[in-house]
């Protein structure tokens, strides 16, 4: 999961996260952003997460931690 | 569901683009997002322009429009219908269906069947289906699927979720018996517990139209909407596509004993770029046998995106030759549909301008 870092960066349009990093604080965040994660979060890790679920995380690492519970 | 259907093909397709056409870049002001957000939108998802309806517009003037071309040009015979289906979420009216409207307006013959569908973005299979289950029959031997929606007068302005992609349009295909045809394989699959993913809140039987269900609200993503506009859960209809399409093309696929490099083009429904990507990754696809070219012109139409995408694309070969291709229709209700079949040769595929 270490590349998970770099490709939420890629779509946050930033270039480099920290995992305490609040979701919301990103000047990119907005339902296209969130869209892009669900279909990461789907095409590279299988995992279909919503909306919802990606809001719920709060930060770069609630959304890794998510990732890392719902992976098959 | 799996269905099969013997001796029939589609020999003619026509489209109607409705009026006005509208830039993606004239509606900006429009959006609570930033020019820099709504700029990466438009890339991702292909958005450049549509084509929508003036306000007086309907859905029977569009087919009506339509039916009159392939009488004037010779290409349908009116006598020779012997079905009619309309597939449209946007209806003249409640009541009478709108169907008959079209055949009082062109003054079609009374032997014949008319009747009105209600499906979107699956719409052009499920009306492909009706025609080809009408074909059964002794007496029916030519079935004209119309197809058209006007949704965008159900679009908030200030709703970046839908109204950059939501297009008006209309088709019109002609569907008949041929003894020669190759069997056509088709599935269908339903799952009405998401009904209240992609609907129109208000305005229907259930909570009629009333000031209060016209006034705006903001969402928590800054879109503005009212209960009569319609509303989509863009994750949930996402996910469920990439989960449900790619399985039923798969199983479909085996049920027709043909493997997916035997398909030469994959013409699914348009809703916007990054989704069609996104199908054609998962399902292993290169982009040059998905068309994904619909939306950024002509925006997104519901069902009437598919015969869009076939006279858009394949209009040269389609008139001398043929094809096999996958359509593929999802949406709305939530309904997905698909069918494998022989395209062409055609006696006409055009765009036409509605005027």
């Amino acid at each position: 999961m270490k590349k998970f870092e770099s490709l939420i960066a890629e779509i946050l349009e930033v270039d480099s996260v920290d995992l305490a990093d609040n979701l919301k604080s990103f000047d990119s965040w907005d339902s296209l952003t969130i869209l892009s994660i669900i279909a990461l979060c789907d095409e590279s890790y299988g995992v279909q997460l919503t909306a919802d679920d990606i809001e719920g995380s709060l930060t770069v690492g609630g959304l890794k931690d998510l990732l890392t519970v719902k992976q098959p | 569901m799996n269905l099969h259907f013997k001796d029939k093909r589609i020999s003619g397709v026509l489209n109607i683009l409705p009026e006005r056409e509208i830039a993606f870049k004239e509606e900006l002001e429009n959006y609570n997002f930033s020019r820099a957000q709504s700029m990466k939108l438009k890339l991702i998802m292909g958005y450049e322009k549509r084509r929508i309806v003036d306000t007086q517009t309907c859905v029977s003037d569009l087919c009506v429009y339509g039916l009159n071309y392939l009488f004037d040009n010779d290409l349908l015979n009116r006598d020779e219908i012997d079905a009619m289906i309309l597939v449209t979420q946007s209806p003249d009216y409640f009541m009478p269906p709108t169907s008959h409207v079209i055949h009082g307006r062109l003054g079609l013959k009374q032997e014949m069947i008319c009747l009105d569908i209600n499906q979107g973005c699956s719409g052009y299979v499920v009306g492909l289906n009706q025609a080809f289950f009408l074909l059964e029959n002794e007496a029916v031997n030519k079935v004209i699927v119309l197809n058209a929606d006007t949704l965008s007068k159900k679009v908030s302005k200030h709703d970046r979720n839908n109204n950059p992609q939501i297009g008006d349009g209309a088709s019109v295909t002609l569907v008949e018996k041929s003894v020669k045809s190759a069997t056509i394989f088709g599935k269908v699959k339903v799952d009405g517990s998401g009904a209240d993913v992609l609907i129109i809140p208000a305005g229907g039987f259930k909570t009629p139209s009333t000031p209060e269900t016209g006034i705006l609200k903001e969402d928590t993503a800054g879109n503005r909407r009212s209960m009569d506009h319609l509303v989509m859960k863009g994750d949930e209809v996402f996910n469920f596509v990439q989960r449900e399409v790619p399985v039923m093309v798969e199983e479909l696929l085996e049920f027709a004993g043909l493997d997916k490099s035997d398909i030469d083009s994959f013409i699914f429904h348009q809703p916007n770029k990054f989704m069609l990507k996104k199908l054609a990754d998962k399902m292993g696809v290169t982009y040059d046998k998905m068309p994904n070219n619909v939306v950024e012109q002509f925006g997104n139409s519901s069902g009437v995106t598919i015969p869009m995408t076939i006279a858009l694309n394949y209009r040269e070969r389609l008139l001398g030759g043929s094809f096999t291709a996958c359509l593929t229709g999802f949406g709305v209700g939530l309904n997905w549909a698909s069918l494998i079949l022989t395209l062409g040769p055609l006696n006409f595929c055009e765009i036409i301008d509605y005027e």
